[in-house]
């Protein structure tokens, strides 16, 4: 295998990770998930909805 | 039992090091300013003698200063968007002392002329080691406190730090591979070009996640709190982490052009560096839409105005620096001052504006206040601050072409035009301008020290702040 090709399937995963982490940060369903994380600043002085969620 | 308040103390004492640290490391940074233009400043004695500081004050402002301040706001952030208390407190005073211990260490042994001669990486092996254990102690509760958290989210800031720590780790560790001879002298493990590499894959990394990462996630915790309204594109943040952290790692080489480092590895070097373009503006971009619609704070609020000029240094010289890359203007810029200028508007411009910014929101909070002693103070802190970066980066872009110019001149027989000592003399004005620009930075910091000696007066220092959600549970 020369170096050509091992940099060809380097890019080639890149790039798929790369759509990949694109993709799941705009799907619709992670939409909501990404601006309740947006607010956790200013969740502070009322207590978040997702309280209990973790424990 | 659980408990019902945060951690201040340990936020309040690095916040406080770093006012302080500010000054050392900026203070020594204009002595050397001054040494440039008199080199017998100093009279001679070895200990201040210019070899010597340089490496106190790239150690001072970026480990000592910009360490500090990474401490107290990733301690700040992690608990308050984690809605828990640190994890594993003791260890957290062990951070605060051991990281002061190292740099008074630095403070000593770097005049001393103890020197591992790595670049950002000068300190010598039972310091490494030292580093080492601290930084595994900050890992722990950093991480610690994320397991333990109350929120359903890990708050983008959190990943940045996160990312920071890692990476460090790594970085450290494998650049301080050293032989140990005796107790204040080691040899690197690695050899010829293979040290040259990996000293600037650690070096560029430094930058890329001590220098960028790290106050990214500053920047997306206090820019939303002072401008008072959520980041603008949370979605965006995520992508700026992932595909800054996915090129950073590969753009170190941009340090090797023209030297025996493979050609194939300087390109690549070069197109990574290009590529960082992308994510570094997209960041930026997003800190300053997150002022949108509330641009009138900026003509009021120095804060905001610190954290705003802040992200513009930082879109300036994340431009600046690919174009850099590129080896056909490498081939000019490279070892002039104008790399010193690019390093300026990043580490003043970005670095240090951002921290001023967030200090200024953070030390009243820490001593139980709404704000600082003096809002006048802050604005003319940046006003100092702002134009003493642009002083000095100006100064030094006209004096590196200037030089890149002088070295290559040829005449028909191809012998050089101008001697060394030629350049060098021609550089003097623009020393000079350096050393105003670079003055009234440091002047801007004694400022701030005033502002806040005089608001710790006047508050009282919150070691344990109440968690609102603790309290409503």
């Amino acid at each position: 295998m020369d170096s050509g090709l091992i940099s060809g399937i380097v890019t080639a995963i890149f790039i798929v990770v790369f759509i990949g982490i694109v993709w799941w940060a705009y799907s619709r369903g992670n939409k909501q998930a990404f601006e309740d994380a947006g607010r956790l600043p200013f969740e502070e002085d009322n207590a978040p909805n997702s309280e209990g969620d973790k424990k | 039992m659980e408990a019902t308040t945060y951690n201040y103390k340990v936020v309040r004492q690095f916040a406080i090091m770093t006012v302080v640290w500010g000054i050392v490391g900026m203070l020594v940074g204009v002595i050397l300013a001054a040494q440039l233009i008199w080199p017998d400043l100093t009279f001679g004695i070895e200990y201040l003698s210019y070899g010597r500081l340089r490496p106190l004050h790239t150690n001072a402002v970026i480990f000592a200063f910009g360490g500090s301040a990474m401490f107290a706001v990733s301690y700040y952030i992690v608990q308050r968007t984690c809605q828990v208390r640190l994890w594993a407190e003791k260890l957290a005073a062990f951070t605060f002392w051991g990281w002061t211990l190292v740099i008074v260490l630095a403070a000593i042994t770097l005049p001393m002329g103890y020197t591992s001669s790595k670049e950002y990486a000068e300190l010598e092996w039972p310091i490494d080691l030292l580093i080492t254990v601290v930084w595994v102690a900050y890992a722990l509760v950093f991480f610690g406190t994320i397991i333990k958290r109350k929120t359903k989210h890990i708050y983008v800031s959190n990943w940045f730090f996160g990312a920071y720590i890692l990476v460090i780790a790594i970085l450290h560790i494998v650049n301080s591979m050293e032989l140990p001879v005796t107790l204040t002298k080691s040899y690197s493990m690695y050899a010829g070009v293979q040290d040259a590499m990996i000293q600037w894959w650690y070096g560029h990394n430094a930058v890329g996640f001590f220098l960028t990462t790290a106050f990214l996630g500053m920047m997306y915790y206090f820019i939303p709190k002072q401008a008072g309204r959520p980041i603008y594109s949370y979605r965006l943040s995520v992508v700026h982490f992932w595909s800054l952290n996915f090129i950073y790692m590969w753009a170190g080489p941009h340090h090797l052009q023209y030297t025996a480092l493979p050609d194939w590895a300087q390109s690549l070097g070069m197109v990574f560096s290009l590529m960082l373009l992308a994510p570094s503006w997209g960041g930026m971009m997003n800190g300053i839409m997150t002022l949108s619609g509330a641009w009138h704070k900026l003509r009021t609020d120095p804060i905001l105005k610190f954290m705003v000029t802040a992200l513009s240094f930082y879109g300036m010289s994340t431009f600046e620096g690919p174009m850099m890359s590129i080896k056909t203007v490498n081939a000019l810029s490279h070892y002039t001052e104008w790399t010193i200028g690019h390093v300026h508007s990043g580490a003043l411009g970005w670095v240090a504006m951002i921290t001023i910014g967030s200090m200024y929101y953070l030390i009243p909070r820490l001593f139980g206040r709404e704000s600082m002693f003096s809002t006048k103070l802050i604005e003319w802190h940046f006003w100092l601050s702002t134009i003493g970066v642009v002083l000095y980066i100006a100064a030094l872009w006209i004096a590196g072409v200037t030089q890149g110019l002088m070295w290559r001149a040829a005449n028909a027989d191809g012998t050089l035009t101008y001697s060394f000592a030629q350049v060098v003399n021609t550089m003097y004005p623009f020393y000079g301008i350096r050393l105003v620009g670079g003055a009234m930075f440091f002047s801007g910091m004694l400022i701030m020290a005033y502002n806040v000696w005089q608001t710790t007066r006047l508050g009282r220092a919150v070691n344990d702040a109440a968690i609102p959600q603790a309290v409503h549970a």
